[in-house]
């Protein structure tokens, strides 16, 4: 899924070569939709941002930064993208707090510089984008001796400017401390300088520039020590800055802040003047506090710095590249991708106040494209896309890449577009900010499908003939997003035999209109009219254990639906509406039958079975109305389901139809999987092991024609039992139990299952469970084992005590 | 079967003078207490091969239904009427209610068709004496025909244990085998008819012996008697008055009987209520338990 990288935001100033890696995802969804795009650009910044070195850099200790060097910094950068905006924000800042808290303290210490820097693990980016790194690699094929006596130390300013020297090695050498310090260091990350690189004495000088003006040191120098091979070997020995310790910590959230524009610091100023300066930057940057929003960091993080700056005692530079990585950590762990630290301000005055560029949204553009990817005019109405989008990528919200990644599978639910791609963008006129774009490219509104299959019966003599083979297949259309609410009309005709498709033919029209309430609304209903059809074999007329083959009873069913779906939540709803419907009962031979037929002991055949319709003729018509809510809160931990659901559904009669039926048919549902461990949640960690409790009450008052009495026995009600082989009843009850536990990828299953009818069988007319010899009760027991879609279990039937293997699609609950 | 001429109960002429006096009276009774047309009709039920048509046949005195020792003959309920004295005595001979080890749901339906509109004043539930246990058949059958014509059928009821003419197991008299196999059946009877302790001693279901072969005794007045002695037909005949002069009234077989209570038309004057309840204590429940869920759900740390 889309990572934004979060590399380390090192305190140089220069290389600020910040680079959030784009991140792709790719989620593919059903076949209509083709993948879709998640794809955060940031821009690669250009090289340009080498600030020419100050002239002139009071080398006090506590001006750092030199003035004219940061505004060097803010005229040379066109400022794009987070890092770069943290750039420059970050040297005003430093600049500031580091004048104006020396200046009151009148004592030592500066302002740590922000920036971003060329970090171990984006190494590859600073050298790409360093020039000095570049000038290196390009002059990489030949270099120059230095010329010199080995083994000597030679300064930096004592070195040929006309020379490349090959550089052999680099050492680090903390003056404090009078040691080296190893790669692993910090520091490290901030020299440009790679071991066997070839520069130039002006590279040199400006690499030691970059140093000593980035504010993490009080003195820095670089010694080249000539070998005999002509390399050089340099050292850079440094002092740390260090400030007063502090017990405080703040965070505040400077994104959006305008830029202060550094009053030019004369250098001919008395100390009454400079005095009068210091003060007022330091009123400047308190007033800066204030106006800052408070950050997003939560106290814990917070306290967890205080400790780190208590342990501690002195700030040291380390110390707040510590912090900034810590803090810098937390906001690219919840998903903030564009938080930056920009600066640590208020150094020396016993609070670290640490300033970050969150990445305020300021704008939020929805454009569509064509297929070639212009920018062009989208059909879909701008609000459908936009009530789908989550309140925290709006305007004023701080940008996160879940928040994004929710808007593209929420864009992607519409099933509307075949590309989505949800792009934070730097704003360039709002430094700091965020400009979310969001681009989408439409499906085709219209489509149609024909496909076609030959299925060859056996003919006469069980041989294929001409007319044996028959043509079948499926006609559909589909009109999408009519006036571009989403809107949709899709039919479809579906035959085993085009030349005779009465015997067999399913079709269905649909008209879906969501947003019945407005699409400002923020009810969620919508309307759903369909016409349809369909034949399914009947659970009722099936015989119980033992008993030869119940001759089967087909139920087709064709009508009208109309009903309006209000969803609550994603999977949370409530559906109400109207069905008529004609309901035909059929024998094996297709003719119309209005009893069902039993098989004599004798032998032979009799049609005086269980009535199969309500009006007994073989053909029922009714109206009733149908409401049904599901209640559905489960999720998903570690693969594994957990939660609760119940549904809850009635038909009520409205008697309308043949002899007025009039009924209320019930029944409710609830199914909770107890998760019976806690895990930890994340992406190969294994699922909790889950104890799943079911319970099914189905009941009937009025008129129960046979097609809608309830069965017990399935895959879907007693595992372990055939479609209605327990019995078909007007009330029944199921309870179910499943234990699964997780093995490797997958689980193991055990569950026991019980069915009754409560004694309502003889309450179906003709009692079909007596006529067919069955229980009317039964429970099963087994275990199983889920292979990717497919359950394969055991189940023993406990009305004949036998057992069977079963091999099963799909969940039970 | 109504265009049947009701012949003269011929085969009376048989009986002793004393069983031909109760048996008048017996209808005399009918025509008292129960139905201003004196007719009294006897319903014969039982497995298959127990001797139903014989006891009709004995009854009679005459061979008015085909009794076959190795097969059943009667596939269809036969209803045979006698007048005597200007009543009617109607007996119905009914095939075995028991086929391939089942109630046969088919023959209990035909005969409750056979039998719509007529009223049932004596039941003779018919096992034989000479089967040694009582199985859940039994009780099965007992409970079919419980189902078929109600509980208060049996208070019209007579078990009669044919094959009377037995000699028991060794170490039992005959009074004494008679006695715990009536016992054994009257068990069943009242487990398959769910009757209540307490009712048992209202309902307390006669058993009489039968025994319908040609070589059963006969006393001095060519009377068949049962080895203790009693004349079985006599003893019928005064089992049946005193049944039907008990308190009960006789069965009268309507449509509603045959067709049971309409489930279809049970309870629908509460649909209304019960629609009401659904909306407002199940649908309104989980509309709550849903606003709880969104209320509760956990939110992402960005949300």
């Amino acid at each position: 899924m889309a990572s934004i990288a979060a590399p380390g935001l090192a305190l140089s100033v220069h290389r600020s070569h910040r680079r959030l890696t784009p991140a792709t995802a790719t989620t593919t969804t059903a076949a209509s939709v083709p993948s879709l795009t998640i794809k955060s650009k940031h821009p690669t910044f250009p090289s340009s941002l080498n600030p020419k070195p100050s002239s002139s850099s009071p080398r006090n200790n506590f001006d750092i930064l030199g003035s004219k060097k940061l505004q060097n910094v803010i005229k040379t950068t066109a400022v794009i993208g987070c890092g770069l905006y943290a750039l420059s924000n970050g040297v005003s800042n430093a600049q500031l707090s580091g004048n104006g808290g020396g200046g009151s303290s009148g004592g030592s210490g500066g302002g740590g510089g922000g920036g971003g820097g060329g970090g171990g693990r984006d190494s590859f980016w600073s050298k790409i984008f360093s020039p000095a790194a570049i000038a290196g690699e390009e002059e990489s094929q030949e270099w120059d001796s230095h010329g010199l006596p080995a083994n000597i130390v030679v300064q930096l300013n004592k070195l040929s400017g006309f020379k490349k020297y090959k550089v052999s090695d680099i050492m680090f050498l903390d003056r404090r401390r009078g040691s080296t310090v190893g790669t692993e260091d910090s520091f490290f990350e901030m020299v440009s300088l790679r071991p066997n690189g070839v520069y130039t004495k002006a590279q040199l000088t400006k690499e030691l520039e970059t140093l000593a003006t980035s504010g993490m040191f009080e003195k820095v120098d670089l010694d080249a020590k000539t070998n005999p091979d002509g390399t050089v070997g340099v050292t850079i020995s440094f002092l740390e800055s260090t400030w007063q310790s502090a017990d405080r910590f703040r965070c505040i959230n400077v994104g959006l802040m305008p830029q202060s524009k550094p009053i030019e610091m004369d250098p001919d100023m008395t100390e009454k003047e400079k005095l009068e300066y210091y003060r007022s930057q330091e009123k400047d940057y308190r007033r800066r506090i204030e106006r800052s929003r408070p950050c997003l960091l939560p106290p814990p993080v917070q306290r967890e710095i205080l400790q780190m700056l208590r342990e501690q005692g002195a700030v040291s530079a380390r110390l707040l590249q510590k912090i900034r990585d810590r803090v810098q950590q937390w906001y690219h762990e919840n998903g903030y991708a564009c938080a930056q630290v920009v600066n640590f301000g208020n150094l020396n005055t016993k609070e670290v106040v640490c300033e970050v560029v969150e990445g305020d949204i300021t704008q939020m553009v929805v454009q569509f494209q064509d297929k070639l990817g212009n920018v062009c005019e989208g059909n879909t109405q701008y609000p459908v896309v936009r009530r789908e989008l989550p309140r925290q990528l709006r305007q004023g919200q701080v940008f996160n890449i879940e928040a994004g990644k929710q808007a593209l599978r929420n864009i992607n639910s519409l099933a509307l577009f075949s590309n989505i791609e949800v792009n934070p963008r730097p704003d360039e006129k709002n430094e700091g900010g965020i400009i979310v774009e969001i681009k989408l490219k439409e499906l085709e509104q219209k489509s149609a499908e024909v496909s076609t299959e030959w299925s060859i019966v056996p003919g006469r003599g069980g041989r294929p003939t001409l007319a044996s083979i028959q043509p079948g297949g499926t006609v559909s259309f589909e009109h999408r997003n009519l006036k571009g609410l989403n809107r949709s009309i899709l039919g479809s005709v579906t035959t085993s035999n085009f030349l005779n498709p009465q015997d067999d033919l399913a079709f269905k029209l649909e008209y879906v209109h969501p947003y019945l309430d407005g699409v400002y609304n923020s009810r969620n209903r919508t309307l759903k009219a369909s016409c349809f059809n369909s034949r399914k074999l009947s659970p009722v007329f099936t015989g119980g254990p033992g008993v030869d083959e119940v001759p089967p009873i087909w139920v087709d069913r064709a009508g009208l639906k109309a009903n309006i779906t209000e969803n609550f939540t994603r999977q949370s709803k409530f559906t109400y509406g109207l069905v008529m419907e004609e309901i035909t009962t059929r024998d094996e031979s297709s003719h119309i039958s209005s009893r069902g037929q039993r098989v004599l002991p004798s032998g032979g055949i009799s049609a005086d079975g269980p009535p199969t319709t309500l009006s007994e003729t073989g053909i029922d018509r009714m109206a009733f109305l149908q409401a049904n809510i599901t209640r559905d809160n489960t999720k998903f931990i570690n693969g594994t389901i957990v939660g609760e659901r119940n549904v809850f559904q009635v038909d009520q009669g409205l008697g309308i139809g043949s002899k007025f039926p009039f009924f209320n048919r019930h029944q409710l549902t609830m199914t909770r999987f107890v998760q019976l461990k806690q895990v930890e949640e994340g992406v190969g960690k294994a699922p909790p092991p889950v104890l799943v409790l079911h319970g099914h009450y189905g009941g009937c008052v009025g008129d129960l024609p046979s097609y809608d009495a309830f069965t017990l026995g399935g895959p879907y009600s007693v595992r372990g039992y055939n479609m209605g082989e327990i019995g078909a009843a007007r009330n029944i009850l199921e309870l179910a139990a499943e234990l699964r536990i997780p093995v490797r990828n997958t689980h193991v299953y055990a569950f026991a299952e019980h069915g009754n009818d409560l004694g309502s069988s003889k309450d179906v007319k003709g009692n079909p469970t007596e006529v067919y010899r069955r229980m009317g009760h039964g429970s099963s027991y087994g275990v199983g084992v889920k292979l990717g879609l497919v359950r394969a279990e055991y189940a023993v039937d406990h009305n004949s005590g036998t057992g069977a293997i079963f091999f099963r699609f799909g969940e039970r609950f | 079967m109504a265009s049947q001429v009701i012949r003269e109960w011929v085969g009376m002429q048989q009986f002793s003078s004393a069983t031909e006096l109760k048996l008048l009276e017996l209808l005399g009774k009918t025509k008292q207490e129960v139905h201003s047309v004196s007719t009294l009709t006897v319903l014969v039920m039982g497995k298959g091969g127990v001797g139903k048509s014989s006891t009709v046949n004995s009854i009679l005195g005459e061979r008015a239904v085909a009794v076959s020792a190795f097969q059943s003959e009667t596939p269809r309920p036969v209803m045979v009427s006698r007048s005597l004295a200007g009543s009617t005595f109607n007996i119905i001979d009914t095939p075995g209610l028991v086929e391939g080890g089942y109630v046969n749901d088919q023959v209990l339906d035909l005969i409750k068709r056979f039998l719509l509109n007529k009223t049932i004043d004596v039941l003779l539930y018919v096992d034989r004496l000479d089967t040694y246990r009582v199985d859940n058949l039994d009780r099965q059958i007992v409970k079919a025909i419980t189902d078929s014509f109600g509980k208060e059928i049996w208070r019209r009821a007579l078990v009669v244990l044919t094959h009377a003419q037995v000699s028991p197991p060794d170490g039992l008299s005959y009074d004494e085998f008679t006695s715990r196999r009536s016992e054994a059946l009257l068990k069943i009877v009242r487990l398959g008819a769910r009757i209540r302790k307490q009712e048992i001693k209202a309902s307390s279901v006669p058993v009489v012996l039968v025994e319908n072969s040609g070589r059963c005794n006969k006393n001095e007045i060519d009377e068949k008697i049962l080895p203790n002695g009693t004349a079985w037909i006599p003893n019928l005949v005064q089992t049946m008055i005193d049944v039907v002069s008990s308190d009960s009234k006789g069965i009268l077989v309507d449509q509603k009987l045959i067709e049971g209570p309409n489930p279809n038309n049970k309870g629908k004057v509460l649909i209304p209520f019960i629609l009401a309840f659904q909306y407002f204590f199940v649908v309104k429940r989980i509309q709550k338990w849903i606003k709880n869920d969104i209320a509760t759900e956990s939110r992402p740390s960005w949300a």
